[in-house]
């Protein structure tokens, strides 16, 4: 088989699982809840580092209040 | 007149060299950019700037966005805006990239052209796959799309010879690694005082060496660097530790792939368990949330996890996760300095003393990336201002930029890889075995740590 036959293969293997399944099972209800709650919370669960996060984490005010950071 | 031709003699430096330079004139142009377009309109001013200064750099790459059903989705930002020529931009940073690497190492330029090309499309490719709604929000991060689209290539359609010259696998990850080094801030260190270095300065080194030890001499995992990968990727902070410690290391690709893989898979599992495992066992938000942030690997999955807890138990999660990212580069250069003096120079000639050979061959892209660290860490600390300049440089473009080149270097490393050398280390089972095992050390240390600093010994008395 030709290695353009073989390339257009792949193409469609990988457009049939990512246009076709994965929406298909990103309607079940527990998928559709964990994603709608990582969307409205604008969380982005695939960060690699800290740096690509939605939000920058900074130390919560309140958490002084409650902890002792420095003895 | 009798002309006689001098032929040209081309520059050629070693990679290490080249990916230190290009990576922190990266930075540089990068910091200098952020630093002249310094906002008029409160320029110390967090609240008016979460993610620090804009940078215009950031118009110059942009990766392809969440999709549902129609990957043309993914060329629209949150704001409804077309982001198609940052994207295309950003393939261009990695053909710009290559370039000079190829330039600056002797190599022909034109020659590594199409196949660089190539290699930045498979990127977008991975990205794009790594983009889809259900593959993104459960943490199935592009590392992991970029190996599979490359090994499905590599095997199934093969490697043209036109494509070869441009696999730079290893050039792309120490360049993005020295990049990398900009967002690698200690004074994040001390962000949650006593507590949070007692969780992360004390258990993570502890589980990543007695997980180390365990590999090599229980296990008797025949690769040290295999061990060390997965011991790294598994205590500190998932992929981006195997990246760095892999490269201190000189983990063959088989073995990254291999850690990302099992950490990767573990991630998805702990954040999807962890937080009804916290509920059920009535743990304090603060105390669950630094559990979360000290034991699940990437950085995403412990802000996900750590959300479906609450709000406190989340912010407390993703700081501590931050504690744990900053470690980085300290782990790494240790890492380093033990490869280069005891594990090389067991398996090598000795040829002076242990400092001079550990000096010898001590990686010289670590030296960049450590250069890049500190020199940002020192900046950050200055001012709330230079703060702001450090962080609006790295949200806004170093991140994306190293982000391209990780996933450009995967992309060549799957192409690349020849799984058939791990096959007996695999089939054992050991290196499964390895994480498991020590991702339950680290379950059980990080939950003794956490319950007692944020739990007892730093709590305040009386509580509001």
């Amino acid at each position: 088989m030709r290695p353009c036959v073989r390339l257009l293969m792949v193409v469609i293997g990988f457009a049939a699982v990512w246009c076709g399944m994965l929406p298909m099972l990103r309607r079940l209800d527990f998928v559709a809840l964990h994603i709608e709650r990582m969307e409205a919370g604008g969380v982005n669960p695939a960060a690699m580092y800290y740096t690509e996060l939605d939000r920058l984490p900074v130390r919560p005010a309140w958490l002084e209040q409650r902890i002792v950071l420095w003895p | 007149m009798n002309a006689t031709a001098i032929p040209a003699q081309r520059l050629r430096l070693h990679e290490d060299v080249v990916a230190t330079l290009i990576g922190l004139s990266i930075v540089l142009l990068a910091l200098a950019v952020t630093s002249l377009a310094r906002p008029a309109d409160e320029p110390a001013s967090r609240a008016r700037w979460p993610k620090g200064w804009p940078t215009p750099l950031a118009a110059t790459i942009d990766k392809p966005q969440t999709w549902d059903s129609s990957p043309l989705e993914a060329i629209r930002d949150k704001q409804g805006r077309n982001i198609a020529l940052p994207i295309v931009l950003g393939m261009g940073w990695v053909l710009l990239v290559a370039v000079g690497g190829a330039v600056l190492g002797g190599q022909s330029a034109a020659q590594l052209l199409p196949g660089s090309a190539a290699v930045a499309g498979l990127a977008c490719g991975a990205y794009l796959l790594a983009a889809q709604k259900l593959v993104h929000f459960y943490n199935l991060e592009y590392p992991l799309w970029a190996l599979l689209l490359g090994i499905v290539i590599g095997n199934v359609v093969g490697v043209a010879p036109w494509l070869r010259p441009a696999l730079m696998g290893e050039f792309f990850i120490k360049t993005g690694l020295v990049i990398f080094g900009a967002e690698v801030l200690f004074s994040r260190l001390l962000e949650l005082g006593l507590p949070g270095v007692l969780t992360s300065w004390v258990v993570t080194p502890i589980v990543l060496v007695v997980t180390y030890w365990c590999g090599v001499h229980v296990l008797k995992i025949p690769s040290k660097s295999l061990c060390m990968v997965i011991s790294a990727d598994m205590s500190v902070c998932g992929v981006s530790a195997a990246i760095a410690t892999g490269a201190a290391c000189r983990a063959k690709k088989e073995e990254l792939s291999l850690a990302i893989g099992l950490s990767l898979f573990f991630t998805v599992i702990m954040m999807v368990a962890m937080p009804p495992v916290i509920d059920w066992l009535g743990l304090d938000p603060i105390v669950g949330g630094a559990w979360l942030g000290g034991t699940i690997d990437a950085t995403g999955a412990v802000v996900a996890a750590g959300e479906s807890l609450g709000k406190e138990a989340g912010e407390v999660a993703a700081t501590v996760k931050m504690i744990q990212n900053s470690m980085i580069g300290v782990i790494a250069f240790a890492v380093a300095v033990y490869w280069a003096g005891w594990v090389d120079r067991e398996a090598g000639p000795r040829q002076g003393s242990l400092l001079a050979e550990a000096g010898r061959r001590f990686p010289r892209f670590i030296a960049g990336f450590l250069l890049a660290s500190l020199v940002c860490s020192w900046l950050f600390s200055l001012s709330p201002v230079n703060a702001l300049w450090i962080d609006g440089t790295t949200t806004g473009f170093t991140s994306r930029l190293r982000g391209w080149l990780f996933c450009a270097g995967f992309v060549c490393m799957g192409l690349q890889t020849n799984f058939r050398e791990l096959t007996p280390v695999l089939a054992s089972g050991r290196p499964l075995v390895l994480y498991v095992g020590g991702q339950l050390l680290n379950l059980v240390l990080t939950l003794a740590m956490a319950s007692v600093t944020f739990g007892w010994l730093f709590r305040k008395a009386v509580e509001p």
